[in-house]
């Protein structure tokens, strides 16, 4: 056997190479996006002759308890092929005009002047002749940092009066079943919970491919005694390493957790005292009009929003209390005994428990053995989950793919339930994970409201900040939390247009085709009772979205601006049906992006942004992080490139110079406000130039502030990458998260709730799963129910489920040509073996996807974990990467449940990324043709 | 070159001190790549034809049952038997297929409309990398699959190392890594087909093989392989395998949970793996078994041998002491408390690594 030696001489020599190729000039820190929540990975780039040569994990994220793994190294393949995008093909490098039709694929390359020039004009036209409003910035979360949206959102928002779609929406990720419960969608989970799980869920999420960075806490936790399920469709690669996987038939987990929920209550599982203090199932519901009993009801002029619990010990009614969610001296009932209250027109009325309501309708509808015929999923495995799940503290992984279903808000509310019933949330090792925006950095909210630079203007606005918290406390005395009163204020700045973000549903609705879709009866809830026309007028008469419906439906969008964005690629309901008709009312459309998107080659100007290493930038902080961390601009800029805020200043200086040519120095936006013109560059930039002074700001007024350490400038987070956060600030998602993150604890959210006994945001005050809106009631939705999927696409045999890939973060790194080579380097749709040999489809072979809605073609892969029926196309693909640039996008209707166009309804009101319709995109019908040979 | 015996796979060669070895706990694999591209980054850029390594990766994770990568390589022979080396089939090109160029110019600026989309140029691709991720096996709802991350193994009696011809591969003595003299190599790649495990690429470019080198300049700087480092699932130890108190000797040696792939290969693989465990399989009537494997135990034998069902066994044991409240020393070191205690000797963060060429600019 050969074990050869060689002399070391010799092994120095050639190995000289391989030496060579691992060395660098110099280090700088990096990270590049939350948009895997919560990301903000550290790195480290390593930079040779001027260039990044590679980039590493920094591994630097600190032990922060004893009794839990540390969070290193923290990456994905992703970020570590990242400048492979930075220097890859589908890089911009200098600003691009389209030449000919528009998406003909045919530029010239012009001066940022001439861009920028042409682009001011365009804003001033729209703004003269049409008004301010038309200017559309379609929000996302683009690179997933402090750069692009900001400078965005000042210019065109803030200084112009123009309008942002809510990234909420436009993402999909808004929760509509946790904010109809919780009154908020983003209780997210926080830092050292996961060890503490002994029952951990997989619902509905894949963090095997969207959790990369985290999904070590699963298997270390499972190592530790927590038992792992996970409950899909597919036994697909979130269930690999799961103690059990139990298949549910697509849409239909709103079934299985009420059957859990019913075996629970029947074998009195349930946590009483939490059931009583922490929800609205004590509340009396009148048997008669199906609405809760209310003080208006009792009492000649009383109140419509106090209710009422049946109390044992004084044998009446008691009120339930609203600043607090303690009991006092009362006892509520959760029985239904006949009990009958006295009106205030002197007649009487049967009243019972919301809980009794809900346990006769789960004995009547979902019993195991009846759920088991709707999930398909074993009536003895619902029952023995549901013990599981009343005896461990279990928490959900939830992920952000049931709010994509069409009744995702019926299974998040059914889900919450079984949570609720056991006294799961608000507790270390239970709840559910979300995303939130959170703490922050607080400088870059403070340099919008300051007038010059430097700290001393920093202090006057901080001082002013504390008057006005002053007085709104003063004011809040009258509020039942300072959680509650912020949301007020927040409600009441949207609708006064201070925000500048708007529920983009009208916008679609209006201005972008998707009426006729929506109106389509066969593709909605069959439950409907009138058109979705008749709903949508009876929301906008009732002025539930009064100050929001914003472009006007009779002044059609102009300019719309893409930064970072992607358009054609994500909007549900495709790429098509927006070119067909949205494209044709704009005169301008700006991509600002580092890569070409497939909104970008059918944009008029694509606008070259810099990228992750070329610019100084922070991620995003979330709770579940308490680090502010940083990420360098060590590279040259490519090409022509420039960060979005030089991009915008620039933008600024021209519209001020057009403006001025044109005599136009100021003007009037719908909701009153007025914009000057005059000197906007100054308005924009505050004297600042570069993006390096403009960071160094930002992080001296956040430390000015109290979140960072005194101290802390742009030199401090260059050396040291990150900073920790002081306290978690007062932004209102940070007062979401109800909790008090302090060092060295573990923490969860909603413990403000559970510990401290504060109400929740929501009508009642309680978590409430009982809603008696009067859209609720005609539904059929006032408590959690299972609804069949709409047939949406038509009546098809496949039910395409999707999800987000392995391979990138929405579509930023999808043609990363290192990552193409991860899998098979194009598109691909995943089908049941079975399926396809019936259809006698092959393994790679190119099929068509059909339904009434459109078409697209794409390779099969073969899976037999995939469910008999279902296919599955995962999102992110890039259209231009689809024969005919037709993907799944144009397949789905993009509807929008129209029940979420409720308001006038306590909780069920607009602000930013909360109540409002998404579109979905989950388990659309559609069929899979083999080609002709 | 002259056929010599082998020795008994249990005797490590005389001329190495020490071994460097891994583990890779596959229970905690989640089949993101981040350790082939990590490694890739490194040592054999896509974006660089001239260099002749642009497809490979020498760090790959495949889906287990498939036909991984390269395509069908546990049929091609190869290593010892009956301490015989043999000499089995050598991948070709198209058995590791990838390395696709795209048209990107075409699409964003050729004129095209959407006449041309963006897809790999040239002949259409058949096989690459992870062509058969998440395939897998059985039938719905009781199919299967695991990841199964592959490099080098840096055998203890390495096949290339005797089959080369020319002397350019030898086995380094101080730790055990085998290692290419790149300069004597003539590319007559019996090397490849000497390796069972199929891991030696081709570089038509320049003429020679080549493979995985552990990373060794970074090794050399106390600094942990870069996938192992970058291995966001914590799963990967590094370490001496003959170093008693470190991680790798107890998995391996103490608690016998770590088993090379094929050992019947005869080579001595110094990578490990702890064997994937995986969800009760349903009966019928959807009501699951605890007592069956998902994953066929024939199957598993098959690729780790007959100490599977052990190791299986020892890991399913600890696991129910955790689950009833009690303490494991073994979850204890599977579960990693601390990142660094992956890495053995290896801790060094490579931000720290100073070198000649660094302030030449």
């Amino acid at each position: 056997m050969a074990s050869r030696t060689t002399a070391p001489a010799r092994t120095a020599r050639e190995a000289d190479g391989y030496r060579e190729k691992w060395t660098w000039d110099s280090v700088a820190w990096a990270t590049h996006c939350v948009d895997c929540y919560p990301g903000s990975c550290m790195y480290h780039i390593y930079l040779k002759d001027g260039k990044v040569a590679f980039e590493e994990v920094a591994g630097s994220a600190p032990k922060l308890f004893d009794d839990v793994p540390d969070k290193n190294p923290m990456g994905c393949q992703k970020g570590a092929a990242w400048s492979r995008t930075l220097y890859g093909e589908e890089r911009v490098r200098h600003p691009l005009r389209r030449v000919g039709e528009r998406g003909a694929g045919n530029w010239e390359q012009v001066s940022w002047d001439d861009a920028l020039g042409d682009v001011a004009e365009h804003i001033l036209d729209a703004i003269e002749q049409s008004g301010p409003e038309t200017i559309v910035h379609e929000m996302t979360p683009a690179e997933g940092g402090t750069m692009s949206v900001w400078p965005t959102q000042r210019l065109l928002v803030n200084l112009l009066g123009g309008v942002a779609t809510d990234v909420n929406a436009v993402i999909n990720d808004f929760q509509p079943g946790h904010y109809i419960t919780w009154g908020k969608f983003n209780p997210a989970s926080g830092a050292g919970n996961e060890m503490r799980t002994k029952l951990r869920l997989i619902w509905h999420c894949n963090p095997v491919y969207t959790q990369i960075p985290n999904y070590h806490s699963v298997a270390e936790a499972r190592y530790q005694g927590c038992e792992v399920v996970h409950i899909a469709p597919d036994a697909g690669p979130s269930s690999i390493h799961a103690d059990y996987f139990y298949s549910v038939r697509p849409g239909t987990d709103a079934a299985l957790a009420l059957a859990m929920c019913r075996t629970i209550i029947e074998e009195h599982l349930f946590d009483e005292r939490f059931v009583k203090e922490q929800t609205d199932l004590p509340l009396l519901v009148r048997l008669d009009t199906g609405r809760f009993l209310r003080e208006s009801d009792v009492e000649e002029g009383g109140s419509d929003e106090q209710f009422y619990a049946w109390d044992l010990v004084k044998g009446g009614i008691a009120r339930a209390p609203k600043s607090t969610l303690r009991w006092g001296k009362v006892t509520p009932a959760l029985d239904g005994r006949r009990r009958m209250v006295p009106l205030a027109d002197g007649t009487r009325v049967d009243v019972a428990p919301v809980f009794s309501v809900l346990r006769a309708r789960l004995n009547r509808n979902y019993t195991p053995d009846q759920a088991s015929k709707i999930c398909g999923v074993n009536p003895g495995v619902i029952r023995s989950l549901a013990r599981k799940v009343a005896t461990r503290a279990t928490a959900i992984y939830m992920g952000m793919n049931l709010c994509k279903y069409y009744h995702g808000d019926l299974m998040q509310r059914a889900m919450l339930l079984l949570l609720g019933l056991t006294g799961n949330w608000g507790r270390l090792g239970a709840g559910i994970s979300s995303w939130s925006p959170g703490s922050g950095l607080e400088g870059q909210g403070l340099f919008s409201q300051k007038q010059r630079l430097g700290l001393a203007e920093t202090r006057r606005v901080l001082v002013m900040r504390d008057q006005l918290q002053a007085m709104a406390d003063a004011q809040g005395a009258n509020s039942d939390s300072r959680e509650i009163a912020t949301i007020d204020a927040m409600v009441n700045a949207t609708r006064a247009g201070l925000t500048g973000m708007v529920p983009p549903a009208f916008f679609w609705y209006y201005h972008c085709g998707y009426r006729e879709r929506w109106n389509n009866k066969q593709w909605n809830d069959p439950q409907m009772r009138r058109t979705f026309d008749e709903y949508l007028t009876e929301a906008v008469e009732s002025g539930w979205w009064n100050g929001v419906i914003k472009p006007d439906p009779a002044k059609p969008p102009r300019v719309l601006f893409e930064v970072g964005g992607n358009m054609l690629r994500r909007q549900r309901g495709g790429r098509s049906h927006l070119l067909k008709h949205l494209w044709p009312k704009l005169d301008l459309i700006v991509s600002v992006d580092w890569r070409m998107t497939t909104t970008g080659r059918f944009s008029d100007y694509v606008l070259p942004a810099s990228q992750h290493y070329e610019k100084p930038n922070f991620h995003m902080a979330s709770a579940a992080l308490l680090e502010l961390k940083f990420s360098d601009g060590a590279a040259e800029p490519e090409g022509e490139s420039l960060s979005e805020w030089d991009i915008f200043r620039r933008l600024a200086q021209k519209i001020e110079d057009g403006a001025k040519a044109r005599k136009l120095t100021e003007y009037t936006d719908s909701a009153g406000r007025v914009h000057r013109l005059e000197n906007l560059y100054h308005q924009m930039t505050l004297g600042i130039g570069g993006v390096d002074e403009l960071v160094d700001e930002w992080v001296k007024d956040t430390a000015e502030a109290g979140m960072l350490k005194r101290g802390q400038s742009l030199k401090t987070m260059r050396k040291k990458g990150r900073a920790e956060f002081t306290r978690v600030g007062e932004s209102v998602y940070t007062l979401n998260q109800a909790t008090d993150a302090r060092p060295g604890k573990p923490y969860t959210s909603l413990q403000w709730h559970t510990e401290k006994r504060l109400p929740y945001p929501t009508l009642t005050r309680r978590a409430q799963f009982y809603i008696d809106h009067s859209w609720f009631l005609e539904a059929g939705e006032e408590l959690p129910v299972h609804k069949d999927n709409p047939k949406m696409g038509g009546d098809h045999p496949f039910v395409m489920t999707s999800g987000h890939n392995r391979w990138s973060i929405h579509s930023m790194n999808i043609t990363n040509r290192m990552l193409l080579q991860t899998h098979r380097g194009r598109p691909h749709l995943v089908m049941n073996t079975r399926d396809a040999r019936r259809r006698r489809i092959e393994d790679g072979e190119e099929v068509r996807v059909f339904n009434d809605v459109g078409e697209f073609m794409v390779p099969v892969k073969l899976s037999p974990s995939v469910m008999p029926g279902q296919v599955i196309c995962y999102n992110g693909w890039d259209p231009y990467q689809f024969r005919d640039w037709h993907g799944p996008m144009d397949v789905e209707p993009g509807m929008v449940k129209w029940l979420h166009f409720a308001g006038g309804y306590g909780h069920l009101r607009y602000w930013p990324i909360q109540w409002q319709p998404t579109p979905v995109d989950r388990a659309v019908r559609v069929d899979v043709q083999k080609l002709p040979v | 070159m002259p056929r010599r015996k082998a020795t008994p796979a249990v005797t490590r060669p005389r001329t190495t001190h020490s071994q460097i070895a891994m583990v890779f706990d596959l229970n905690k694999c989640i089949g993101c790549q981040t350790c082939s591209v990590a490694c890739k980054m490194l040592w054999t850029r896509d974006d660089d034809k001239r260099d002749g390594s642009d497809y490979m990766w020498w760090c790959s994770v495949n889906t287990m049952p498939g036909r991984g990568y390269p395509r069908d390589w546990e049929q091609m022979g190869g290593g010892y038997r009956d301490g015989r080396l043999q000499l089995g089939k050598r991948p070709t090109r198209d058995d590791f297929g990838g390395g696709w160029d795209f048209n990107y110019e075409e699409v964003f600026y050729g004129g095209k409309g959407t006449d041309a989309h963006l897809a790999p140029i040239g002949k259409e691709p058949t096989w690459g990398p992870n062509w058969d991720e998440d395939q897998g096996a059985g039938a719905w709802p009781n199919s299967y699959f695991f990841y199964l991350p592959r490099l080098c193994n840096h055998c203890t009696h390495p096949a290339c190392v005797e089959a080369c011809p020319t002397g350019a591969m030898y086995k380094r003595p101080e730790d055990g890594i085998v290692l290419r003299d790149e300069s004597r190599c003539e590319g007559r790649q019996r090397c490849a087909k000497a390796c069972p495990y199929k891991k030696i690429f081709f570089n038509h470019v320049r003429g020679i093989s080549q493979q995985c080198i552990m990373c060794f300049p970074r090794l050399e700087q106390g600094v942990a392989p870069a996938c192992a480092r970058q291995c966001p699932g914590r799963l990967v130890f590094v370490g001496y395998l003959d170093d008693a108190d470190g991680p790798i000797h107890q998995l391996v040696h103490k608690w016998q949970v770590a088993l090379p792939l094929h050992p019947e290969y005869g080579t001595g693989p110094n990578v490990f793996y702890v064997p994937p465990l995986s969800p009760a399989p349903l009966n019928a009537d959807g009501s699951p078994d605890d007592r069956r494997s998902r994953i066929p135990i024939q199957y598993l034998e098959s690729l780790f041998g007959p100490k599977v069902s052990d190791a299986l066994a020892t890991l399913k044991a600890e696991m129910a002491k955790t689950k009833a409240g009690r303490k494991s020393k073994l979850m204890d070191l599977l579960t990693v408390y601390h990142w660094n205690d992956l890495f053995g000797p290896f801790t060094r963060d490579p931000a720290t690594v100073k070198h000649a060429a660094m302030g030449r600019k």
